[in-house]
């Protein structure tokens, strides 16, 4: 009996391992609970790390362009060499930091606009480590006020909600994720439908029936209705609009592209708040809602 | 590390120090959240979580020892994403379990050998993956995508590019 088990002890071990972590799932499923000290574990080991080789990098892929990519103009050019180098240097640092006070600029702008509406700002320090969805994580957590399902923005648009919090980070979870649903609405018909992801760069506006007119161009809006995201802000425009053709669908496929780059995001607005957002001003670039309304179509 | 009894008595069984595979691990899943931020596209074809479990579980050749290492690696792995705790834990106890026994078997140092096991287990990896989907989360889609071959064929050559320098940790 012994020489069997001990011959047959790897395949026990993978059996029971693979039982353990197919009923940790079943459990995650069943009961729509997170196993949040897995989570903990692994997000507090790699993001202090992630955080340091973000500003690494930044600082590092500065240096390149300012300095190490002008060598070879360096050799062909001896006798300028220095000056050239210095004021490229100069102005390549000048750049970035044009090109990063533009994106502070805004960010503190918008925070102008609303000085009363509690929000933080987050710098992005990483994203999932899985192909399949769409999170970021970024370098703000409970300490700063940050609670699940809060709302993340740009001056530009919705960018998703809050997933996890964890001490000094959070994961956000993207519009465009699979799992990402948001109320929304036409800006000009104010027809209500859901926004959700796909994986895809683009969104889907579903629940809109075929009736309606979508006009391409058309600004998609958040509706307020989701219980998460204030009414008016910016999700998206719309880029493609037909009837449903699935079973006679009664529903439109709607393609909306997102207003906020998801792609290369680096800072974005945390809402500590789900109350609807009035500006102080009427420059306001968000929320949409706040400003003279188009009337109804 | 003691060979283990199934292994062939010709193949070699090699040691690392504890500290080469917990950084490898952690430098692994450190770069698999950074660099999507770093080469947005290419990026999401590399699984170095993967290819840090497939490299352990050939050279130390011990299925349980393997098993269990793909299974911390895959469950920290989760803990990174927005998805369910265990799907990448499932899918990398597979890959650690099967690599490990093969790696007991027969010599997996050459570069051929490192480039289609590499292949074989990515597929297994991620049919693992799909299965998981498909049964626990009803999630359907295709699994035999030119982005499932492209993503194959690049881990493969990473581990043909990678797994000598992870060699040079072995001790002796």
């Amino acid at each position: 009996m012994l020489p069997i088990t001990s011959r047959h002890r790897p395949l026990v071990v993978l059996a029971a391992t693979m039982l353990v972590q197919v009923l940790l799932l079943a459990v995650q499923i069943k009961r729509d609970q997170d196993v949040r000290l897995i989570r903990v574990w692994a997000v507090h080991l790699i993001t202090p790390v992630q955080d340091v080789a973000s500003w690494t990098w930044a600082k590092l892929a500065g240096a390149w362009q300012g300095y190490v990519a002008l060598r070879g103009t360096y050799r062909e050019n001896q006798a300028l060499q220095q000056e050239n180098q210095q004021l490229k240097l100069r102005l390549a640092q000048l750049e970035a930091r044009a090109a990063e006070a533009e994106r502070l600029a805004a960010l503190l702008d918008f925070r102008h606009n609303y000085p009363d509406y509690p929000m933080v700002f987050a710098r992005v320090i990483g994203a999932s480590a899985d192909r399949g969805t769409r999170i970021l994580f970024v370098a703000r957590g409970a300490s700063d006020g940050l609670a699940k399902a809060m709302p993340v923005i740009t001056p530009d648009g919705v960018v998703g909600r809050v997933e996890q919090v964890f001490a000094g980070t959070a994961q956000v979870l993207l519009l465009t994720d699979k799992e990402s649903g948001v109320g929304a609405m036409l800006e000009n018909s104010r027809t209500q439908g859901v926004i959700r992801g796909s994986g895809a760069p683009t969104l889907t506006l579903e629940y809109i029936v075929n009736e309606q007119p979508v006009a391409v161009g058309e600004r998609v809006l958040t509706s307020g209705q989701d219980q998460i995201f204030p009414k008016g802000l910016p999700i998206g425009t719309v880029l493609h609009a037909e009837p449903g053709t699935e079973l006679r669908s009664p529903f439109q496929k709607i393609v909306v592209r997102p207003s906020a780059r998801l792609d290369r995001l680096e800072e974005v607005i945390v809402l500590l708040a789900r109350e609807e957002m009035v500006p102080a001003e009427p420059r306001a670039a968000l929320p949409a809602e706040a400003r003279p309304a188009r009337p109804p179509q | 590390m003691v060979p283990h009894a199934q292994s062939e008595p010709h193949i070699e069984v090699h040691k690392f120090h504890p500290g080469v595979v917990a950084g490898a691990v952690f430098l692994a899943l450190v770069l698999e959240v950074f660099l999507p931020r770093l080469l947005p596209r290419g990026a999401e074809y590399v699984e170095l979580p993967f290819l840090v479990t497939l490299y352990f579980g050939l050279s130390r050749r011990n299925p349980i020892t393997g098993l269990l290492l793909g299974m911390i690696i895959g469950l920290l792995q989760d803990g990174l994403t927005g998805r369910l705790i265990g799907l990448f834990g499932l899918a990398k106890t597979v890959v650690g379990f099967g690599a490990s026994s093969i790696g007991g078997r027969i010599d997996v140092d050459h570069p051929l050998a490192r480039l289609v096991l590499t292949g074989l287990f990515y597929l297994i990896h991620e049919g693992v993956l799909e299965v998981a989907r498909r049964l626990l989360l009803g999630e359907a889609g295709a699994f035999l995508t030119i982005h499932l071959l492209l993503a194959m064929l690049l881990n493969a050559l990473l581990a043909v590019l990678f797994f000598p320098a992870l060699d040079r940790l072995r001790r002796t």
